[in-house]
């Protein structure tokens, strides 16, 4: 069962080689002989160009390696993706490799192949990586899967800068220009002027789009806001810390931001937002460009008002929302060295440049190297809308995935069952008190303490 | 709208009859009323589905509209997906499940029910209980344990595990309506059967099947509606696009994260509503016939 | 497979009245059982095993890697969350069902009187909702909810009033819930009770007018019984699948707004795949089993009974 010994040789060359080694073929001495199957199935991308130019890149090197590709590309509604993930683990068949969400390395860890090998020779090259990579994909000091470019993804502001400036004198193309620097106003950027501005567009019949419900968009922003008022619900021993001031103040914040947002924000979905903006009745939204992408589809004229920009800041700092992908593979997959290897060749820069460029900027690499490609700077109109997209040194902010630091096997339950958003819409839309939606809390969190 | 025609030529001759007549047509307009609002209520949706298959995405877009109009109708939904993608597969591919789903059905529960209704046996009455208790048992239950199964037959991401799942879902109710049917068949008939020396078999291939025949038809509409309409077991099986159903196939493919394509979705939901639609269209009589006098006796 | 049974009854040469007797008794259940073998081995291969297997599954820890005996038992019924979806389960099964029945009842009642050229009609514009895939239905239903554009908001909004938040608000999105329940299954049961209604021979109302009964008491005497089998099967029907169902709520609320309208089927998925804790799914789904399986039990008996009054 052990993988395929040519292309096995083959990865070790194409580490030894580096960057060369990828765009050579992997099995070139024994011409006849084949690199076997690698049944791959890939994120879905959002963009049908990112799907076609994924394909392209791995067509191409299954051809060149002698390698036949089975590709499918799975997609995230309906957690499609997460039962397949389930599905394969029990039926200990299906693909060699996966894209795994955010929570699914560590859930089974124990059944994917250690690629310690791969992500050494990665960081070697391409140096620093995102920390939140290491507390999702590194399990007990081994990596069980390499950070994916396709799918992973940031959720800053993507707002309306007319609106905002019309209504809540923001001009956030000052503030954050499409350049390496702040302009004026951009200090000034918390929570408390982005309450003001709230209410602001509340009264101008823009209210900001921001979902309080199930599902990751909603999470996803929650999660930095609590970050942001240095709130943990569950610290990074399993201790559940959610008596505290700062929890306490978070809440009585989000109540009084709740007031400002639709009365049924309780209930939107990963998709609600993005209609609110694209409709034009929404000013802000935290999402990835998908939005402006499809604004510019169907509403060219609300895409060319719309401009990317980070997330306020709190008293604890400022944390963009950060949703990552990875590529693993199973430890009963047949043809484990292509897999790697090919998961090597994608992560190259080449490759990353090509996905983010074919995604409209939509990929986040997880290499701090890898934030300087054009497709940022030349997106538009409005030109450098995703400018902002990727974290910039002079944002001053980190990339937060939600319920960090709790541990991941905690984290996961307090993610998927948005334990942060009930909290706010029981204070804010059940009107309970900020110490009983806490106590609530804690006892859901003590379920989730079991092993 | 007759009956009420017949019953106005009827020239009443007391009181009581006039009071009477007038109740009827009472009766009438109120049944029309009440079938107006329910048609209202169950056409709205399809009808919203049509007009927004209809239109192009900018006009889905665009708020300024009337949602339940179309201003500039477009087939494009329908052609794109005739002509890109993998629709006609995920068509195919239903039709071949569906009629394989079917046949299979009717094979195990026109045995199971022939000999369950004709023939006592130790443990006949608990099994007809028995299965029909099976669908106490949830498919998101089963589904986690049947990972396992359909993975130790190879069978994960194929086609061909539907064929052997669906039938859990639409062999027991089928029994059910059969054995029901097979129960109304007179006993006489089978004693002349007897008496003629046919064995079970030609018994219930000569007399059962031909005059049950409603019957059969009735559930083999039912296995139809059932596997053409399955999410669970395709969504949690199949995951390579040339292998889905439509079901799981539409959801899969025209939704791409967070961006919807109504306009193709509804196209897409119309189109595969119908085969269902049109096996009722035809063999809706057969249907009532066949349940009136299977599982309907009491 | 039928091949096989189809082989088997071979008749045996006839020796004397006595032994064929007893030969052909010992031969009926020898068919007999050859005849359901296909059924009985569909049902244990792909019910009762994996019935078993997610029971041993319900026992083990989250990470399938210990056995904890009823730790997940107990540990749910320590949950208020897991109080919630019980009510709710039974809240949308019983309120949907009853409503589907009555709405069934009452269509069928009406197009059962329609002379025989316009029921058809009518029957295929009320069959609709039926036909159409239940989960992509729903997803036309969840844009007619939709926060933005809702169709029917802007409808409301045209008559003059507010915007309704359907999926917003616990109360609306039970109701929307349940409507869309309603809506796909109500046609199931004016089709079953329509096929039932038909059954009932004409002299039983013929004798009931000249008795002078009344409309109510045609149907609480004549019609009723003669429907009781039918009605028993399909509520029963009805409702295990509408307890047992995933896709209305999973698509329309996720279980949202604050796990309001979570059902047995969302909750366990919620807790089993999302958030890998596949034992403890398991162990929310079997709820459903006991839950169900007395009242069925009672049903089918007298379904049972009935049946075999008539043979």
């Amino acid at each position: 069962m052990e993988g395929n010994g040519i292309s096995r040789r083959g990865v070790l060359r194409a580490g030894a080689l580096g960057v060369a080694a990828s765009t050579l073929p992997l099995v070139n001495v024994h011409g006849q002989s084949s690199g076997g199957r690698l049944a791959l199935g890939l994120w879905d991308h959002w963009v049908p160009a990112g799907n076609d130019a994924m394909r392209k890149i791995v067509m191409d090197w299954g051809q060149k390696n002698r390698v036949e590709i089975q590709l499918d590309f799975i997609t995230s509604v309906g957690s499609k993706n997460l039962l397949t993930i389930a599905a394969e683990s029990q039926a200990r068949q299906g693909h060699d490799m996966l894209s795994f969400p955010t929570w699914e390395v560590h859930s089974k860890s124990n059944l994917l192949e250690p690629l310690d090998d791969v992500m050494g020779r990665l960081q070697e090259k391409y140096g620093g990586l995102n920390p939140i990579t290491e507390y999702l994909a590194k399990v007990e000091g081994t990596w069980r899967a390499v950070p994916a470019i396709s799918g992973s993804q940031n959720k800053p502001a993507i707002g309306r800068f007319d609106l905002l400036k019309q209504h809540a004198g923001l001009d956030v193309q000052a503030m954050y220009p499409a350049a390496d620097k702040a302009g004026p106003g951009a200090d000034e950027w918390n929570w408390d002027r982005f309450l003001k501005a709230a209410e602001s567009m509340q009264k101008a019949g823009t209210p900001f789009g921001l979902p309080v419900g199930q599902f990751p968009d909603a999470t996803d922003w929650i999660g930095s806001l609590f970050q942001s008022f240095g709130a943990t619900l569950v610290n990074k021993d399993g201790d559940i810390t959610a008596k505290s001031d700062s929890v306490r103040q978070v809440l009585d914040y989000a109540k009084r931001l709740c007031a400002f947002l639709p009365n049924d924000v309780f209930s939107w979905d990963d998709a609600s937002n993005n209609r609110a903006l694209i409709s034009g009745k929404s000013a802000l939204i935290f999402n990835p460009p998908s939005a402006w992408a499809v604004a510019q589809r169907d509403a060219p004229d609300v895409a060319k008002q719309c401009w990317t920009f980070p997330a306020p800041a709190g008293s604890n700092g400022r944390f963009t929302p950060y949703l990552p992908y990875f590529w693993g593979v199973w430890s009963f997959s047949r043809n484990k060295g292509a897999a790697k290897a090919l998961i090597e060749h994608l992560s190259q820069r080449e490759q990353a440049q090509a996905m983010v460029a074919a995604s409209n900027g939509y990929d986040i690499p997880p290499f701090d190297s890898m934030t300087d490609f054009d497709t940022w700077r030349t997106e538009g109109p409005p030109q450098g809308v995703v400018y902002n997209y990727p974290v910039r040194p002079h944002h001053n902010a980190k990339q937060f995935v939600a319920c960090n630091p709790a541990p991941p096997a905690m984290a996961v339950q307090m993610y998927n069952q948005s334990i942060q958003a009930k909290m706010i819409a029981r204070v804010s839309q059940n009107n309970e008190s900020i110490d009983s939606a806490i106590r609530w809390a804690e006892q859901e969190l003590e379920g989730f303490q079991r092993g | 709208m007759s009956a009420t025609a017949a019953t106005s030529t009827y020239t009443p001759v007391e009181r009581k009859q006039g009071s009477l007549k007038r109740e009827r047509r009472w009766a009438m307009i109120g049944a029309y009323i009440a079938l107006a609002v329910f048609v209202v209520f169950f056409m709205m949706p399809p009808f919203h589905m049509l007009m927004t298959s209809l239109k192009s995405s900018g006009e889905i877009a665009d708020l300024s509209g009337n949602p339940w109009l179309v201003s500039a109708p477009t087939l494009q939904n329908y052609w794109e997906l005739m002509t890109e993608g993998n629709y006609l597969i995920h068509f195919r591919n239903s039709i071949i499940v569906t009629a394989c789903t079917v046949a299979i059905t009717m094979v195990i529960s026109t045995l199971a029910a022939f000999a369950l209704a004709r023939m006592k046996f130790w443990g006949s009455t608990t099994l007809a209980t028995g299965v029909f208790l099976t669908y106490l048992v949830p498919e998101t239950l089963l589904f986690i344990p049947m990972f396992q199964i359909i993975g130790g037959l190879g069978l994960y991401n194929n086609l061909w595990a539907m064929v052997l799942i669906f039938p859990t879902m639409t062999v027991p109710f089928c029994t059910w309506i059969m054995i029901g049917y097979f129960a109304s068949i007179p006993k006489e008939l089978d004693e002349a059967a007897l008496i003629d020396g046919a064995g079970h078999l030609q018994m219930l291939w000569k007399i059962f099947i031909p005059v049950a025949l409603p019957g059969i038809l009735a559930a083999m509409i039912f296995a139809f509606t059932v596997s053409w309409a399955a999410f669970i077991y395709p969504i949690a099986f199949l995951v390579s696009s040339d292998q889905m159903v439509l079901t799981v196939g539409i959801v899969s493919d025209l939704i791409r994260a967070d961006t919807f394509q109504w306009g193709k979705i509804m196209a897409g939901a119309l189109m595969a509503a119908l085969p269902p639609l049109l096996v009722y269209a035809f063999l809706m009589d057969y249907y009532i016939a066949g349940l009136t006098a299977g599982a309907t006796k009491g | 497979m039928s091949q096989g049974t189809l082989s088997s009854p071979v008749a045996p040469a006839v020796v004397s009245p006595q032994s064929t007797l007893r030969r052909l008794a010992r031969r009926n259940s020898t068919v007999a059982f050859l005849l359901t073998l296909p059924l009985i081995l569909l049902v244990l291969g792909l019910v009762v095993y994996p019935f078993f297997y997610a029971l041993y599954l319900a026992t083990l820890n989250k990470r399938m890697t210990r056995f904890i005996g009823w730790d997940n038992f107990t540990f749910l019924f320590g949950r208020q969350t897991f109080w919630d979806v019980v009510f709710q389960s039974v809240l949308f099964a019983v309120s949907a069902v009853v409503l589907k029945a009555l709405i069934g009842f009452i269509l069928a009642h009406v197009l059962h009187a329609l002379p025989a050229k316009g029921q058809r009609k009518w029957r295929g514009m009320l069959l609709v909702p039926w036909v159409i895939p239940p989960a992509i239905s729903t997803l036309a239903w969840w844009w007619l909810f939709d926060p933005s554009y809702s169709a029917f908001n802007w409808a409301l909004m045209g008559i003059g009033v507010d915007p309704v938040p359907w999926l917003g608000t616990s109360g609306w999105a039970r109701f929307s819930v349940i409507l869309v329940n309603v809506w796909y299954g109500s046609p199931f049961f004016m089709i079953m009770y329509l096929a039932a209604l038909k059954s009932v021979p004409d002299q039983l109302y013929e004798a009931a007018a000249i008795d002078g009964a009344t409309g109510w008491q045609k149907l609480r005497f004549v019609t009723f019984p003669m429907m009781r089998n039918i009605i028993s099967i399909t509520v029963l029907f009805s409702l295990i699948v509408t307890f047992a169902n995933f896709d209305i709520v999973r698509i329309l609320t996720n279980g949202g707004p604050l796990d309001s309208t979570h059902v047995f089927a969302t909750y366990a998925f919620q807790v089993g795949i999302q958030s890998g804790d596949i034992p403890l799914g398991a162990t929310i789904s079997l709820f459903m089993f006991p839950l169900l399986a007395v009242f069925a039990i009672f049903i089918l008996r007298g379904v049972n009974r009935r049946n075999k009054e008539m043979a």
